[in-house]
């Protein structure tokens, strides 16, 4: 047995003659560790969250936008802008390679539809039939628009789940005729459930019709508010988009040095911004996380150091029977770090079953992975040896001779 | 084996000097039992913690089987209390809430090589001193004797050459007291080095040689 071994099982033994002590200090540590674990469970399942939407949405899929802003663009739906005609998509289908399918899309929000005596508002999209397959987003009943709609600006329509409940509830909707600002469709479809997007946006509080319809029926507007695109080969994402932008510059006729009047967002972008959100989340967690430890860190060195004072005759008998000061200075940082150590391992149970909770109230938290689990522990074993030091230097510097003559 | 001359120590406290220890000589051989009376204050504890390398005279010569005591450092002089000295302290020292077994053993956790042997050499010390069946219970729940037997129990462990005794018997009454000074002859007998500070004429009577501390000097 080594004389390290030989400490470090006092340490236990004096961590086990202690026990309020220990616990009070432990208790402390547990709570710091586990606001700790918590934030890095939450930040993760924010991640994984947003990155689960990128997903499902597809990683080959491009969308161009009138407007300059990458994320905001133009509102979705307004008029303000108008940069984007049906000819841009044909000239991207003629010039543009590596594209499996591209749709033009028009929408309006907060359109009146009703059914008998049940009416609400919500998004109106105009599509072309391969939308379905560029955003994987086709019937789960009746059928999508097809290109004999397309041709007839037939009045049909494919309900989103949320307008369906709302007008129908649990009826059958197929068939039936609805009113979209007063004028008739007839319900081809419901489309299948996927709740909330990238954006943010209800994605089921939604009517699909075939873009002709929606120009030539309802609205008559020119402006597209969203162009589709999928490519076939998603390492050459970066080129496609590259020369979409050519192909587009050069219709819209923007000179060299001036910026676009379009805005293209790929997959990358919304994992990029899911990246960032989740950062700078855990990155206001953390420092929540860090007072709490902090807390919890000088709690260990008060209590070290009454601890030292509780305990001069104890240091003294050791000292006088042969330890070195670099024992007891060992011995106490040891009982630190047992402590912490205790501390972290009931810290990240605490964490673990609170993000087991925050799961159940729809806050998005993933589970506890190695990486919050080794986090807990080193960050506690820091706090340990960091304030820990303190009270067992002192204890060690205390002269046996003062001691033991009381 | 113990050869000190000339030693001095000189407490400051709030500038006024104290001369505690004047030119303290004498040597002890291998095998002696010699004991050291004075009056209280004399400086007996003072020259005790001296001799036992816990703290360091003012001026003086201390050589302890030829090593030059005074020129060690810190470390060196925890490892030679370790190694060389049994001590005995009139308030027992014995750590609370640890057996009389784990108290035995305390210096061995500060000792180089740690004996394979070492819990059967607790126990064979703790039944000599008449505690066989003591070995599980802890300092509070001994008597001041049992306690102070427990204490020259951990003094052998290191099987040290010389036990330092300071007022042994002084928290005891008479009958536990006899019992400790009895202990103490037996240790002699076996050939051990013994150094006891007692005010107690009776108890220095047992040893070999008494020295009078007086006047911060030792007369014997
Ligand atoms: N650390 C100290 N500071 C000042 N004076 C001290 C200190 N230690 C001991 N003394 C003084 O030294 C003298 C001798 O003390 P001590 O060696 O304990 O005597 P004894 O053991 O013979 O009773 C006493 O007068 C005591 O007050
Ligand atoms: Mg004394």
């Amino acid at each position: 047995m080594t004389r390290i071994v030989r400490i470090t099982r006092e340490s236990f033994r004096m961590v086990r003659n202690n026990r309020v002590r220990g616990f009070i200090m432990i208790l402390g540590i547990a709570v710091g560790v586990a606001s700790l674990t918590m934030t890095i469970c939450v930040s993760q399942g924010v991640y994984e969250k947003v990155m689960d939407t990128v997903n499902k949405q597809g990683l080959d899929l491009i969308q161009i936008r009138p407007g300059s802003d990458k994320f905001t663009g133009a509102p979705s739906g307004s008029r303000d802008v108008v940069s984007l005609v049906e000819d841009d998509v044909d000239v991207i289908r003629q010039h543009v390679g590596n594209i499996v399918a591209i749709s033009p899309v028009k929408d309006r929000k907060e359109i009146e539809v009703k059914y008998g005596d049940k009416f609400t508002f919500t998004r109106v999209f105009g599509v072309t039939p391969i939308w379905a397959q560029i955003r994987d987003f086709d019937a789960s009943k009746g059928s999508f628009i097809s290109e004999e709609d397309m041709s007839f600006s037939a009045r049909v329509c494919l309900i989103g789940q949320i307008v369906k409940k709302t007008l129908f509830g649990d009826a059958d909707s197929i068939g039936q005729t609805i009113k979209i600002m007063d004028v008739p469709f007839t319900v081809k479809g419901e489309l299948e459930s996927k709740g909330t997007g990238a954006e943010g946006r209800d994605r089921d509080d939604r009517i699909i019709i075939p873009i002709t319809t929606y120009t030539n029926r309802l609205f008559r507007e020119i402006p597209l508010t969203q162009i589709v695109v999928t490519v076939k080969d998603t390492d050459k994402l970066n080129k496609t988009v590259e020369d979409i932008s050519a192909v587009l510059r050069e219709r819209h006729k923007i000179s060299p040095g001036e910026s676009d009047d379009f805005a293209m967002r790929t997959p990358q972008d919304l994992i990029d911004m899911a990246y960032g959100a989740s950062r700078s989340l855990l990155h206001v967690l953390m420092v929540i996380a860090g007072i709490t430890l902090l807390i919890a860190g000088i709690m260990i060195m008060n209590i070290m150091l009454a601890s030292v004072s509780a305990r001069r005759s104890e240091i003294g008998i050791r000292r006088a029977l042969g330890a070195r000061k670099n024992d007891i200075l060992r011995q106490f940082i040891i009982e630190s770090l047992l402590i912490s150590l205790f501390g972290g391992i009931l810290g990240t149970i605490l964490g673990y079953c609170g993000s087991i909770i925050l799961s159940s109230m729809n806050v998005a938290a993933s589970n506890l992975t190695p990486l919050a689990f080794a986090a807990a522990i080193v960050s506690c074993s820091l706090i340990a040896v960091i304030f820990g030091i303190y009270p067992a230097r002192k204890a060690a510097n205390l002269n046996p001779v003062d001691i033991l003559r009381g | 084996m113990i050869n000190i001359k000339d030693i001095r120590k000189t407490y400051m406290k709030t500038s006024v000097e104290t001369n505690v220890l004047r030119g303290v000589t004498f040597s002890v051989q291998r095998g002696e039992y010699v004991a050291i009376m004075g009056a209280s204050g004399s400086g007996k504890s003072t020259l005790m913690n001296i001799i036992g390398c816990l703290d360091k005279p003012t001026n003086g010569q201390f050589e302890l089987d030829n090593i030059n005591v005074l020129q060690l450092d810190d470390d060196a002089l925890s490892a030679l209390r370790n190694k060389k000295f049994g001590f005995v302290f009139q308030q027992f020292f014995l750590l609370e809430r640890t057996s009389s077994i784990d108290n035995v053993l305390l210096p061995l956790i500060y000792t180089d090589k740690y004996p394979a042997d070492a819990t059967q050499r607790a126990r064979k010390l703790l039944d000599d001193v008449g505690l066989k069946d003591r070995t599980e219970y802890h300092a509070n729940e001994l008597s001041g004797g049992q306690q102070q037997r427990v204490a020259i129990a951990r003094s052998l462990i290191n099987d040290p050459d010389i036990i330092l005794a300071d007022e042994p018997t002084g928290n005891l009454d008479s009958e536990n007291a006899a019992e400790i000074v009895e202990i103490f002859s037996r240790l002699h007998k076996e050939g051990r080095t013994i150094i006891v500070v007692t005010h107690d004429r009776t108890v220095a009577e047992h040893a070999q040689r008494i020295l009078e501390l007086k006047d911060g000097q030792l007369k014997g």
